[in-house]
């Protein structure tokens, strides 16, 4: 897996390439928006890790930029402001997601490894998720030995809206809007009942971790 | 000179308009009643006189002289009594003299101004007269009542005098009878004219009075219609709200209050450039702040990793500690200084949801608590306020992040929202020890620490708190747990209806 990281600072380019080697991605890093082309032209990247703060060419307008020309790379947006205009702004022009710095290596290791996964699945239409491998074209989930899981069709619509935002908070409702149709009614005891017996069969493989109150969240097992 | 002042009471141009009117008005109401009394005071005891002469007629008119020579006061008979030369006919007396056989010594005088008689009804006044020859020899009458001296045109005589201690008016009136010269005289009490002026002065003064009170309504009517615009200006002021710093419209207010408008434009100008000066300030201060800081704090985990000597990933440990800590106090002061109501305008305020708000910040801080195997969950009803997201966010991060720093581990805290008595609230209760009574106040100082809390606390995040909540005009509650031990911290937005107040307030 290869990054490339837009950051002007030294010290926190040197930590981050050197962090994220150690979680196994390579990463170029460039100290300007000018010199990005030139690099996306050569090189295929999975991620590019973008600070706002940039000299010359703001990290928005290169966000804007690449996705205006119509660039698919995923793209992690790292800054030194707060306010949650500036994430709701970075969000809207394009970029997959926001960490405020100061932040924490495994943080961006962890939001790193989300978003590469998010847009494999999208090309493969498969999912790793801890050691369980959802394959979203055949609708089937695989665990650490290798045996297909036996699920019912509620049981996969559960996972698969788990995992398309695995280590996110998903609602109760949100489940149950991805798992009826809009003939059907369930209750929300329907959905812990499936989502038992869900947790039954991953085992090993991947956690669902009940939030009181707020819903259920895929874990990484 | 006393410590201790009293502050002087405000003065309202209303108030000193009106003194200074009041003033004026008063002393040319006293003029004006002087200067009618003058005016009318001559024609009036001119027209007494001239009743009393009319009277004195009257009596003349019943004189005869008998065939001894001797000068006798009759009984009237029907028909006009003989006329005195250059004198014009008097009205009938209505109570002739003759009802008696003789004519009594004093008499009620009935022949009044019939509108005086209106006016003042019951005043009745004490006559007196006197009919005698030049030589002093008695005809008629009270013969110790003084006879008039002096020359008055026609025969009559008028003088002032005292007789039987009263004051008197007395008129005298040379005439012939037959040819016999006799005096007549008549003299009336004063105080009959005088309280004919008196109650003059009265009505006069009376009317003055009304017109001045009528002047001074009329004035006050004027003041607070020609004072409406400043009023409305004040309102416009009040209106707003509180953190807009707009200038004021100058067009709708009055010349003279126009300098004053001016020069608080003047002033929120400068203000509104010092507050984005400041938030100019603020965001370069958090980029200057956090990127050296992030650098070293992905530089620390890196040595960390690289490191298999045991000592010095102690030693990396705590210096990773005390960046964090930094980095942590650094973000708390700038998200203080961005919850000051300068730092934001009204522009910010948005309809926000307390579910949604709630869902994304445990979201965000759910690992925290996992982390210290803490059951963070929520109970939420549906609630909105009308407020700026990102510090509510910063409030809500707040409250939980001390609400995990100081529950155990297995601990449990609850997020809640919804709506009591029609007013949203934000909840977040811990299962830790609490925060004793006496504390409650000093942990929204700033940089207040509670004894037994961690050394990576800034001591501001109540303080955040505090402010975002003053903010949004909501109150922030430090309570016991619902049950057991443990803090329960609520923040008690305003309801709809209060909300509409605060805005327009």
């Amino acid at each position: 897996m290869r990054i490339l990281l837009i950051e002007d600072d030294p010290l926190v380019s040197d930590a981050i390439v050197r962090g994220l080697a150690g979680a196994g991605y390579v990463v170029d890093a460039v100290g300007d928006a000018e010199s990005v082309q030139s690099r996306l032209d050569i090189t295929h990247y999975d991620l590019a890790i973008v600070d706002l703060g940039l000299p010359g060419e703001d990290g928005f307008t290169l966000v804007r930029r690449l996705r205006h020309d119509g660039s698919s790379l995923p793209l992690l947006i790292v800054t030194a402001r707060d306010g949650l205009d500036d994430r709701v702004n970075a969000l809207d022009i394009g970029a997959d997601d926001y960490l405020v710095k100061p932040f924490a290596l495994p943080e961006l290791a962890a939001r790193c490894r989300a978003l590469i996964r998010r847009a494999t699945a999208a090309a493969a239409n498969e999912m790793q998720v801890g050691r369980l491998r959802i394959d979203l074209a055949g609708r089937r989930a695989i665990d650490n030995a290798g045996r297909v899981l036996e699920l019912t069709r509620r049981e996969w619509s559960i996972l698969e809206c788990l995992a398309h935002h695995s280590g996110r908070v998903v609602s109760k409702e949100r489940l149950i809007q991805a798992i009826v149709s809009w003939d059907e009614e369930i209750s929300g005891n329907a959905i812990e009942v499936h989502v038992s017996r869900l947790r039954a069969k991953l085992g090993e493989s991947a956690t669902v971790r009940g939030i009181r109150g707020l819903g259920y969240r895929l874990d990484d097992a | 000179m006393s410590a201790v002042s009293r502050p002087r009471r405000a003065p309202s141009i209303r108030g000193r308009l009106l003194g200074y009117l009041l003033l004026p008005l008063v002393l040319l109401l006293v003029a004006s009643v002087w200067a009618d009394h003058r005016t009318y005071v001559t024609p009036l005891y001119n027209a007494f006189d001239r009743a009393l002469s009319h009277t004195v007629l009257a009596i003349a008119a019943h004189l005869t002289r008998g065939p001894d020579g001797q000068v006798h006061l009759e009984k009237p008979d029907s028909g006009i009594p003989p006329m005195p030369p250059n004198s014009t006919a008097p009205p009938p007396p209505s109570d002739p003299l003759g009802e008696h056989d003789k004519p009594p010594l004093r008499f009620e005088y009935g022949n009044r101004p019939s509108l005086w008689t209106h006016l003042f009804p019951g005043g009745r006044e004490s006559f007196l007269y006197r009919v005698n020859l030049p030589d002093g020899q008695a005809v008629a009458g009270d013969q110790g009542l003084p006879i008039a001296r002096g020359g008055g045109g026609n025969g009559f005589s008028y003088n002032d005098a005292v007789y039987k201690q009263l004051p008197l008016r007395i008129v005298s009136y040379h005439t012939q009878v037959s040819g016999q010269p006799v005096i007549v005289s008549v003299g009336e009490t004063m105080h009959r004219r005088d309280r004919a002026v008196r109650r003059l002065d009265t009505l006069i003064g009376l009317s003055d009075g009304i017109q001045l009170l009528l002047v001074l309504g009329v004035c006050l009517f004027g003041i607070t219609v020609a004072l409406r615009p400043i009023n409305r200006l004040g309102e416009r002021i009040a209106h707003r709200q509180p953190q807009s710093l707009q200038p004021l419209p100058v067009a709708p207010v009055p010349s003279e209050v126009r300098p004053l408008v001016q020069s608080l434009n003047t002033l929120l100008g400068t203000v509104r450039n010092a507050a984005q000066a400041q938030q100019h300030f603020l965001t370069n201060a958090a980029h200057q702040l956090r990127t050296p800081l992030s650098g070293l704090k992905a530089q620390l985990e890196v040595l960390a990793g690289e490191t298999r000597d045991g000592a010095q990933q102690e030693r990396i440990a705590r210096l990773h500690d005390s960046v964090d800590r930094l980095a942590h106090t650094a973000n708390q002061l700038l998200a203080l200084a961005r919850a000051e109501p300068s730092a934001h305008s009204p522009g910010d305020f948005t309809e926000v949801q307390l579910e949604a708000l709630i869902g994304t910040v445990a979201d965000s801080m759910l690992d925290r608590a996992i982390a210290r195997n803490i059951d963070l969950g929520a109970e939420c009803e549906p609630a909105h306020v009308h407020g700026v997201l990102w510090l509510l966010h910063e409030l809500l991060i707040n409250l939980l992040d001390n609400a995990i720093r100081h529950t155990p581990e297995d601990g449990r805290i609850t997020l809640r929202c919804g709506l009591h008595g029609g007013a949203p609230y934000l909840e977040v209760e811990d299962n830790g020890p609490g925060i004793p009574i006496s504390e409650r106040e000093r942990v929204r100082e700033r940089f207040y620490r509670a004894a037994g809390s961690d050394g990576q606390s800034s001591g501001l995040g109540l303080a955040i708190v505090e402010e975002i909540a003053r903010s949004h005009h909501a109150r922030f509650e430090i309570l016991d747990a619902r049950v057991g031990t443990g803090a329960r911290m609520r923040v008690a937005f305003p309801s709809e209806g209060m909300k509409e107040q605060v805005l327009t307030a």
